[in-house]
């Protein structure tokens, strides 16, 4: 305990130095910590989602619709408790650029079967009695400025909903709990966007609650049998693996982001671990002096190594401080693609763990060099 | 009552695959309370027989025993705590740790001892006493002058009532008035709380409050002389 | 000059683990930042290339893409018939009403099933896209079941070699031949016979016709006569306009992301390249002083130093960039989210890319050596020669 005294001051010896390596780590701990925020973000759909609910979409691609008069026959399957269905709508809302998710949803049983979604009593009222109507999310909300009672316009994108533009009522702000559903989608009638529909009764995927979440694969296969060397042919598997089918889309984000993270812990490395080294290059004498007065090599071993830990942890506190700053949606763009995204605690220890790593790591060879100084060859380059 | 004894010390350093020897089978006898002079042309030696008494180097040959110890035979870790409390070292350049303060350097060595903080305090305080330096315990080596940076170092070498001081030359780097306290300091030391000295000099005044005095040529020991018993 | 450069080397030289360390922080930021802009690049690439300037696409007006557009068999003749379209030998219009969907096929790499996009074309389609060669195989015959594959799709998905048969839209299709098309989109896609097609996928009209343009200088007069036709509800791009538009977003985003991600790591190195710098200098301040002494001038001592840091700095850039180096052609894909599908590309390093990344560390050396330079330069001369 009376050596982190003897660490902490020596620390003070280029405050320059000891800045310029905090940053160093700081920067590569932000980096670290912000990556793996956006890398859960991408992931928050799939981890959140329930083990208990299917999704059935076509066998060839979810761009293929399914009939609405198909409900019956999934809800028959055994183990199938209740079903609800929806459509991706695809709107413009005013340039293509403001682009967020759209959904036409069987209100009630999505409602019911989504405990995630939650408005209050009077606003769940409004919705499910307006055929018009539609709920936002609280994130969504926030973007765009949309309160309750607000009129949302949006110009049609995918053909087969006619050319007139949809004009919503907003009847809600729902807010989320749990990963499965993001708060930055809009949520209407299934009904009204059927009614323009070029083709009718059509939807893009089925969801199923079921009652036992180990059969799973079995209530799929069941469902997949019906349907099978039909016209409509269709794929049913878990919640989770439906978002997660999505991730991959975007490429291999995990094998980009831990490349990137790789490539910023060696960096760092080379940084901090340069930094100490100098730093004990310049104390050779200090170092000989002390191991004259008595003090073994293993002491000075955990005095060097020690600084070194400290300004990495000092770097790791500051870099969280950061990412904790900038990972929210306020400050990052991410809006539609990322809808979940914050640094959870998870993500803080990491980047504090990292720090602790880097500080380690190249703290190790200097720490060995000052242990291992021949005295008299220290002391001897002065006098 | 001897407190040194080395038999047939020898040292030679490898440098590039040649041997350059630099002590020659030298036998020394030193008593406790002496305060012995080692002195001699450069490159005689006396550096060298200092740091082995120190234990922060090992003889090529021959052995070294302080008090009962057969220091020659020590393990470096072995070695680092006998040195700890045996052993007070003062160097030419004083070598005090620029970011601590005048109390925290003459602490430093009390920190590899189980001593409590209010203990230590205690020990630190005599000391600075005794150098007459008690009013500067806070100040860094760089506010203060060399005689008192030596003398802050005169007081990190007895803080642990070592068994022997070593002192490389101290006053090797100080002006006249400065390198005469220090001296009446050392020789306080040893005639008044006994310690027993082994002092590398050049400088005559210096090798004046020795009580005896080893002259090395060349590795080899030409001239002992007593000055005072 | 040339001395200060020399002892510069050698100085460099003398503390080279310093050096290499300092070096090597910013090799890792050069090379992040030539691999991510390497990606941005190689999708750009592919999709740019995917339109040639005698082309035009003629979409549903305002549809942003083919996915989102519809043509109607009745505009057909219509578009045809347009002068500004080039003929064939035959003397029939080279234009192909086109028609794309998505079918899953499982990728090689993680056995995930992928987007795929299968394009329903006219038989005109190899004359109006003519920078499309055969590597194996042939045209499928029209009429038939028969379907070409893009190489970069056979080497991504599982099942599309030469020979086989492939399953979707209830029904079996069989693979007559692979071709390649300069890295473009199409190389990533699926292509059949449009009229067989439609039906297999219960469509009953186009989403796009792409024309071939007898003259380039000819699409504003070929778009004017698009839009002011009153039976048609359709616009005209010209096809290169209607890629870059595909590509710009992602590679917005790539881009962006890259350059932050670099810039963050650039702040460690920078700092870290200050430091060693620093160092140097308060080592060498005995050597600065004599300089001084011996009359070399301040802006002299700047300079020297600048240049050592930049030197070092470049040295590393240069480590960097062969580091990156290896990613180049490599392949990957990823969602075009405009289309759905997915766009196989290749990692693309220009010469551009790699002078980019020298200049940036160079920029690098110079930022991080110019405030321990002035300082090399401030010391006063006496002081620096008191210093041990």
């Amino acid at each position: 305990m009376k050596f982190v005294g003897l660490i902490l001051k020596s620390a003070r010896r280029s405050k320059r130095r000891t800045f310029l390596t905090v940053i160093s780590v700081a920067m590569a701990v932000f980096l670290f910590a912000s990556l793996r925020a956006v890398l859960d973000g991408f992931n928050a759909g799939a981890e959140g989602s329930s083990s208990t609910r299917i999704v059935t979409q076509r066998s060839t691609s979810l761009i293929f619709t399914m009939p609405t008069s198909h409900a019956e026959q999934i809800r028959n399957t055994p183990g199938v408790q209740d079903l609800t269905w929806a459509n991706w709508f695809g709107g413009i809302y005013k340039d293509p650029r403001n682009f967020f998710a759209q959904f036409a949803i069987e209100p009630e049983s999505y409602l019911r079967m989504y405990p995630e979604i939650i408005l209050t009593p009077e606003e769940k009222k409004a919705f499910l009695d307006d055929r018009t109507g539609c709920i936002v999310g609280d994130g969504l909300a926030g973007t765009y400025g949309f309160k309750v009672g607000d009129k949302i316009t949006l110009k049609v994108g995918i053909p087969i909903y006619g050319q007139q533009d949809f004009d919503f009522n907003v009847r809600g702000i729902y807010h989320t709990k749990g990963g499965a559903v993001d708060n930055q989608s809009m949520w209407f009638h299934w009904k009204y966007a059927d009614e323009r529909s070029v083709a009718k009764g059509q939807t893009g995927w089925y969801v199923a609650q079921i009652s036992n979440p180990d059969h799973a694969a079995e209530v799929s296969a069941a469902i997949d049998q019906k349907f099978a060397n039909s016209p409509y042919e269709t794929k049913t598997e878990t919640e989770k693996a439906f978002q997660s089918s999505f991730v991959a889309m975007f490429g291999n984000i995990n094998l980009l982001l831990g490349s990137i993270a790789v490539a910023v812990v060696i960096s760092t490395l080379f940084v901090a671990g340069n930094t100490m080294a100098m730093s004990v290059r310049e104390r050779t004498t200090e170092i000989a002096v002390m191991r004259t007065l008595g003090f073994p090599s293993g002491t000075i071993f955990m005095l060097i190594a020690g600084e070194g830990l400290l300004m990495s942890i000092l770097g790791g506190l500051v870099g969280v401080g950061l990412a904790w700053l900038v990972v929210n949606p306020g400050v990052l763009p991410t809006g539609g693609f990322i809808p979940e995204i914050g640094l959870s605690t998870s993500n803080m220890i990491t980047g504090l763990g990292l720090s602790v790593l880097i500080g380690v790591l190249a703290g190790l060879i200097p720490a060995t060099m000052a242990a291992r100084l021949k005295i008299v060859d220290a002391l001897r380059r002065v006098a | 009552m001897p407190l040194i004894e080395l038999r047939d010390v020898t040292k030679s350093y490898k440098r590039d695959a040649i041997d350059i020897p630099v002590l020659d089978r030298v036998s020394i006898t030193v008593d406790a309370g002496d305060f012995l002079g080692l002195m001699g042309p450069s490159g005689s030696g006396k550096s060298t027989l200092l740091n082995l008494l120190a234990g922060i180097d090992r003889p090529s040959r021959g052995s070294i025993k302080i008090g009962d110890t057969e220091i020659s035979s020590l393990s470096e870790r072995a070695l680092a705590g006998w040195r700890a409390r045996h052993i007070g070292f003062i160097f030419q350049l004083y070598n005090l740790i620029p970011v601590l303060t005048a109390f925290e350097n003459v602490e430093l060595p009390l920190l590899l001892t189980s001593l409590s903080k209010a203990q230590r305090r205690d020990h630190v305080m005599t000391a600075l006493g005794i150098v007459g330096l008690a009013d500067r315990v806070k100040h860094y080596p760089r506010q203060l002058s060399g005689g008192q940076e030596q003398r802050v170092a005169i007081a990190r070498a007895i803080v642990t009532d070592p068994t022997l001081l070593l002192a490389d030359e101290p006053t090797g780097d100080l002006d006249a008035k400065s390198a005469g306290e220090v001296l009446t300091l050392l020789q306080r030391l040893n005639e008044e709380f006994k310690k027993t000295i082994v002092m590398v000099t050049h400088d005559p005044h210096a090798a004046e409050r020795a009580s005896h005095l080893l002259h090395l040529e060349k590795g080899t020991l030409v001239e002992q002389t007593v000055q005072r018993s | 000059m040339g001395l200060i450069a020399s002892y510069n080397l050698r100085s460099m030289i003398v503390r080279k683990g310093t050096a290499a360390m300092t070096a090597g922080g910013i090799a890792m930021v050069v090379a992040v930042f030539v691999m991510t802009l390497a990606i941005a690049q190689g999708f750009q690439a592919t999709l740019v290339s995917s339109g040639s300037p005698q082309n035009a696409i003629v979409l549903r007006k305002s549809s942003t893409s083919e996915t989102t557009s519809s043509l109607m068999r009745p505009d057909v003749p219509i578009i045809e018939a347009m002068p500004q379209i080039a003929r064939g030998a035959d003397g029939r219009p080279l234009a192909s009403s086109e028609l794309v969907v998505i079918i899953a096929l499982p990728r090689k790499s993680d056995n995930q099933p992928a987007n795929v996009p299968a394009r329903g074309v006219s038989p005109r389609a190899f004359e109006v896209r003519d920078n499309l060669t055969f590597v194996e195989g042939r045209r499928f015959a029209p009429g038939t079941r028969e379907i070409n594959v893009g190489k970069a799709a056979v080497g991504r998905f599982k099942g599309l070699a030469l020979g086989s048969d492939v399953k979707f839209g209830s029904a079996v299709w069989h693979v007559v031949g692979v071709f390649t098309a300069d890295d473009a989109s199409f190389e990533s896609e699926v292509w059949g016979d449009v009229d067989l097609m439609m039906p297999a996928f219960q469509r009953d009209g186009y989403q796009s016709m792409t024309v071939k343009l007898a003259d380039p200088s000819m699409f504003d007069a070929f778009k004017a006569t698009v839009s002011g036709d009153p039976r048609l509800y359709l616009e005209a791009q010209r096809e290169q306009d209607y890629y870059a538009e595909q590509s710009r977003a992602l590679t917005a985003v790539i881009r962006v992301f890259g350059t932050f991600v670099t810039l963050i790591l650039a702040i460690g190195a920078v700092f870290g390249a200050m430091n060693t710098m620093y160092a140097a200098v308060a080592y060498r301040t005995r050597e600065i002083g004599t300089l001084r002494a011996l009359g070399f001038s301040q802006s002299r001592i700047v300079a020297a130093f600048l240049v050592e840091s930049i030197a070092l700095a470049t040295l590393g850039g240069i480590l960097g960039c062969l580091l990156a180096l290896p990613v180049h052609g490599l392949s990957t894909g990823t969602t075009n989210f405009s289309s759905f599908s997915e766009v196989a590309f290749k990692f693309r390093i220009t010469p551009g890319l790699l002078a980019g990344g020298l200049v940036f560390s160079a920029f690098m050396g110079a930022v991080g050596g110019l405030l321990p330079a002035i300082r090399a330069a401030r010391i006063p001369v006496a002081r620096a020669l008191r210093e041990i």
